[in-house]
């Protein structure tokens, strides 16, 4: 019954978006590859085909840089944190309290509002044996789910998609910015990547009349509509059989190049006419975040959106620079709640946080602090298990590793409870080995 | 298995072919000239590059800096805020550096005398993938690169050797902080794993031993180059691949080259790259047995690849990615228009995944299709449009970081000649017709045909101009360019 439905609205959505006004649009390689997995009635059941309407969601957040865990979720009542940080340590009076030992950084009202509302998860001690101090290293560290001294070519989002999304539409992942993280680096290839709308077209350098056809844009579509994926021409054809994978490297291009018009049209379309129902900070997250909003809103068929926040690397002056951040991150999250609220979509959506290492216990010369190890992450939702998670590592000198805190929580537990419980996958084949589940839910 | 092409096959579409992927393609009028030199004389021209002078001067600051050691401890022991403002400094400089270095090597391999071993200098850069964002000095990313180019061709064993005792290779493999004490597995590993045998090929205990050979390889960071420091070497006995003694770094490389599986894997290695597929395993036994035949010569053993009618076959002619790299080199020789400006060359790169001197990790760029999604391709098309108009607004724009940034570099680009001179690369009578102009577009860009269904769009468009003047033409390079056929060599 539901997957009568999902399909209906599907072929619906086709009609009336992708195909609308211009009959010439074929049906790509991709949507035909999703129908005929719809109507083989899924299969295969380890294979997750997102409908844009009921699968839930995962919004990942990179803090990049390396963010101070200690300075964001502080230990505020502990004498070896007052000791470490004479110049930049922050006060009971400042920190917004969780419980009479921990606190949140001042300008994380954001989040302290969500952990008032049960919507915040904040898991202490994370990090990975045999820490990487490496911006660079760290990163991929926590980009590929690998063991520290392992190089891994893929991503853990892009094994999630290798592994559980075959046949899906390549905007199954969705990367705001310019660069694809190498979290999505897969073998299927799956995965858009936009930093602005605007930009993720063919850019035509006609400028027609009012009324005019645009002559290089209709010619640029003849250009890159591929004769065999055109044979069945309507949309009666789309149950037909999938172009075979593994094709030769131009049938390869013809199907990227027509699933980039049709993610295109679609992404451009909901963003031009979904609207934000909230107020964002006008920073490159809070901005990432609002079309994300509208992405969701529009019903993009996407199971994990990833977006970025950079300048965490706060060698000195930290408190004015940690401030500034913290604030956008905590504001542009609840923002983007608030949103999802009013459209209706908070249930289905997980968003969490991560950064590459926390930072050296003792502050440095500078009024900042140097790379170190383990830090929290945040988890935001409101089908989450809310509240403080896991346990704060020590901060007793006798108990830090080279200065640093020790992990109390692998961050992998993590991906592989956020895998299991949210994305309800088998997080084994996609991290490479069992982890623990951490409960998220 | 690997006997030469037919001379009877020699023709316009196998020597785009050589030029495509031995070089950097090039204009139909020099495709012609190397059809008629033929086969033999062709590879030849390509192959032994070291007979054709090449007198591309190095970057001025490209040697070592004597007085390197001192200025950076300077800039440690600085008081704040000077040592942020003399760290910042220092930081820009060889960002400046970096970048400078990016467009010499791009321009190397657009108009240099060698293309081939300018596309051997890439191939090496992507099989040892440094990155300057751990190694920070651009003359060590030079002299990195000055390496490759002088061993292009060379012997593999001094290669991998050289390659392994490079300062920028000390740094990003760590080697440099390996001690006996505490060697570091870093480099021990990646050069079984990724450089010479692959996985599967040694053991987690030849990892251990061969880092402990390695010991006492070292960086001079005073004379910036490499030194051997018996003082912290393990001067004990190991044992690798079975064989036990005294090991050293050197000693370490000549076992790893011994081993038979070296030869399979570096074979296999540059077939993928020339030929755009992995070879038979058929194929890739025959190519290891002519490669140790030829004593571990690449440059011998490059001769035959070239030569041979298996690199000709129909399934491999136009059926490579371009890399980003090749996209724009090989579009800017074919369309015989000038480089953009570094700083834009370098953003459409990245923006493509290919960002010289930073690979991604340190198994390098993954390749093949890998290069393409949905944004790289489009953005492909997008650049085709940067490239052919050159506009200086849209040049300043890439280029700037901020506004006031893009105000001034468009009043320096003004007056640039800017994108394709349509005159230079098509005569007057193929610009007098809609379907000569056509042909001749497609035999310069895909060296090949469009389907019919798309030369119709392409003279709808044309059609809708009215007369051919430049900008009509352009339009039509661009749409040319923006097709799947042309992401293909």
């Amino acid at each position: 019954m539901k997957k009568e439905i999902t399909l209906q609205t599907r072929r619906a959505f086709l009609r009336t978006t992708v195909l609308g006004g211009a009959l010439s649009w074929t049906v790509p390689a991709f949507l035909s590859n999703t129908f005929s997995l719809l109507q083989a009635a899924a299969a295969d059941s380890a294979t997750q085909v997102a409908t844009g309407r009921d699968s839930t969601i995962l919004v990942v957040i990179q803090m990049a840089g390396g963010n101070d865990g200690l300075n964001t979720v502080v230990p505020f009542d502990n004498d070896h944190y007052r000791r470490a940080r004479p110049k930049i340590g922050i006060s009971n009076s400042q920190v917004l309290k969780l419980n009479d030992q921990l606190g949140l950084h001042p300008a994380l009202g954001g989040f302290k509002a969500m952990f008032d509302a049960g919507e915040l998860s904040i898991i202490q001690g994370i990090g990975y044996p045999n820490p990487n101090r490496s911006h660079f290293r760290s990163t991929e560290i926590w980009q590929t789910a690998s063991d520290s001294e392992r190089f891994e070519k893929h991503g853990w989002i892009g094994r999630y998609f290798d592994n559980a999304c075959d046949g899906a539409d390549p905007t199954v992942g969705v990367n705001i910015g310019r660069q694809m993280p190498q979290a999505f680096a897969s073998k299927s290839l799956k995965g858009v990547s936009l930093d602005n709308p605007r930009n993720y077209r063919f850019i035509s350098s006609e400028r027609p009349m009012a009324g005019e056809a645009d002559m290089m844009e209709q010619s640029f579509r003849g250009l890159n509509e591929a004769e065999d994926v055109n044979a069945g021409g309507s949309i009666g054809a789309i149950g037909g059989p999938a172009i075979r994978p593994g094709g030769s490297p131009l049938e390869f291009l013809e199907r990227t190049a027509l699933d980039a018009q049709v993610s295109s049209e679609k992404i451009r379309a909901l963003a031009d006419r979904v609207e934000n129902r909230a107020v964002y900070p006008s920073s490159q997250l809070g901005n990432s975040l609002k079309l994300v909003a509208k992405l969701i809103g529009g019903g993009l068929p996407t199971r994990i959106f990833y977006a970025s926040q950079g300048g965490y690397d706060t060698h000195s002056g930290q408190l004015g620079a940690q401030d500034r951040l913290l604030r956008d991150l905590g504001d542009s999250v609840k923002a983007f709640a608030d949103d999802l609220k009013a459209q209706g979509n908070m249930d289905r959506v997980m968003v969490m946080t991560f950064s590459e290492f926390g930072r050296r216990v003792a502050e440095n010369a500078n009024g900042g602090t140097d790379h170190g190890a383990a830090a929290p992450m945040f988890i935001v939702g409101n089908r989450i298990k809310a509240g403080l998670q896991g346990t704060y590592p020590s901060l007793a000198p006798e108990d830090l590793f080279q200065g640093d805190l020790r992990h109390t929580v692998d961050f992998r537990s993590v991906y592989a409870g956020v895998l299991e419980q949210w994305l309800r996958t088998k997080s084994e084949p996609i991290l490479g080995r069992k982890f623990a589940a951490f409960e998220v839910l | 298995m690997l006997k030469p092409l037919e001379s009877a096959r020699w023709d316009y579409s196998t020597a785009a072919h050589l030029m495509n992927r031995a070089g950097f393609g090039g204009t139909p009028a020099e495709i012609q000239k190397l059809v008629e030199s033929g086969l033999e004389k062709a590879v030849s021209q390509f192959v032994f590059f070291e007979r054709i002078p090449d007198s591309t001067p190095a970057p001025d600051w490209a040697r070592p800096d004597p007085d390197r050691l001192k200025k950076l401890a300077a800039i440690r022991q600085a008081p704040e805020p000077e040592r942020r403002e003399l760290q910042r400094q220092e930081q820009e400089l060889q960002r400046q550096r970096l970048l400078e270095l990016r467009g010499w090597w791009l321009q190397r391999m657009v108009r240099g005398p060698r293309p081939l071993q300018e596309k051997l200098t890439l191939f090496w850069h992507g099989h040892f993938a440094t990155s300057f964002e751990k190694v920070r000095d651009a003359y060590y990313m030079w002299r990195q690169n000055e390496l490759f180019r002088r061993l292009a061709g060379g012997n593999w064993l001094q290669l991998l050797t050289e390659a392994g005792k490079d300062p920028a290779m000390l740094i990003w493999l760590d080697q440099a902080q390996s001690r006996k004490q505490k060697p570091n597995e870093n480099f021990a590993r990646e050069v079984m794993e990724l450089f010479a045998l692959g996985e599967g090929h040694y053991t987690e205990m030849d990892v251990t031993e061969a880092a402990r050979a390695l010991t006492g390889w070292a960086l001079d960071r005073e004379n910036q180059k490499f030194v051997y420091r018996p003082r912290i070497h393990d001067a004990g006995e190991k044992t690798i691949f079975g064989k036990t003694g005294n090991f050293d770094g050197d000693d370490l490389i000549r076992m790893i080259v011994e081993q038979p599986q070296a030869a399979v894997f570096i074979t296999g290695k540059l077939w993928n790259f020339f030929a755009g597929e992995p070879p038979s395993r058929e194929l890739n036994t025959a190519l290891a047995e002519e490669f140790r035949r030829g004593g571990n010569n690449l440059q011998s053993f490059l001769k035959t690849m070239f030569l041979s009618e298996a690199f000709y076959a129909s399934s491999l002619i136009r059926s490579q990615v371009k890399s980003p790299v090749q996209w724009l080199v090989g579009s800017v020789r074919m369309l015989e228009c000038d480089l953009p400006p570094t700083p834009v060359c370098v953003n459409l790169l990245r923006t493509l995944g290919q960002n010289l001197f930073a690979p991604p990790n340190v198994k390098g760029w993954d390749g093949g299709l890998a290069w393409i999604n949905t944004n790289t391709l489009l953005a492909r098309y997008n650049e085709a449009e940067v490239l052919v108009e050159a506009d200086s607004a849209v040049l300043a724009a890439i280029a700037a970081r901020t506004p006031a940034q893009a105000r001034r570099a468009q009043r320096r680009l003004r007056g640039r000649p800017g994108g394709v001179n349509v005159e230079k690369i098509l005569t007057t009578e193929e610009r007098a017709d809609k379907d000569t102009l056509l042909a001749a577009l497609e035999k310069r860009l895909l060296q090949g045909k469009l389907k019919d269904k798309q030369r119709e769009s392409l003279r709808d468009y044309l059609k809708s101009k009215g007369d051919l003047d430049e900008s009509e033409i352009r339009g039509a390079l661009r749409l040319i360019m923006s097709t799947p056929e042309f992401q293909l060599s």
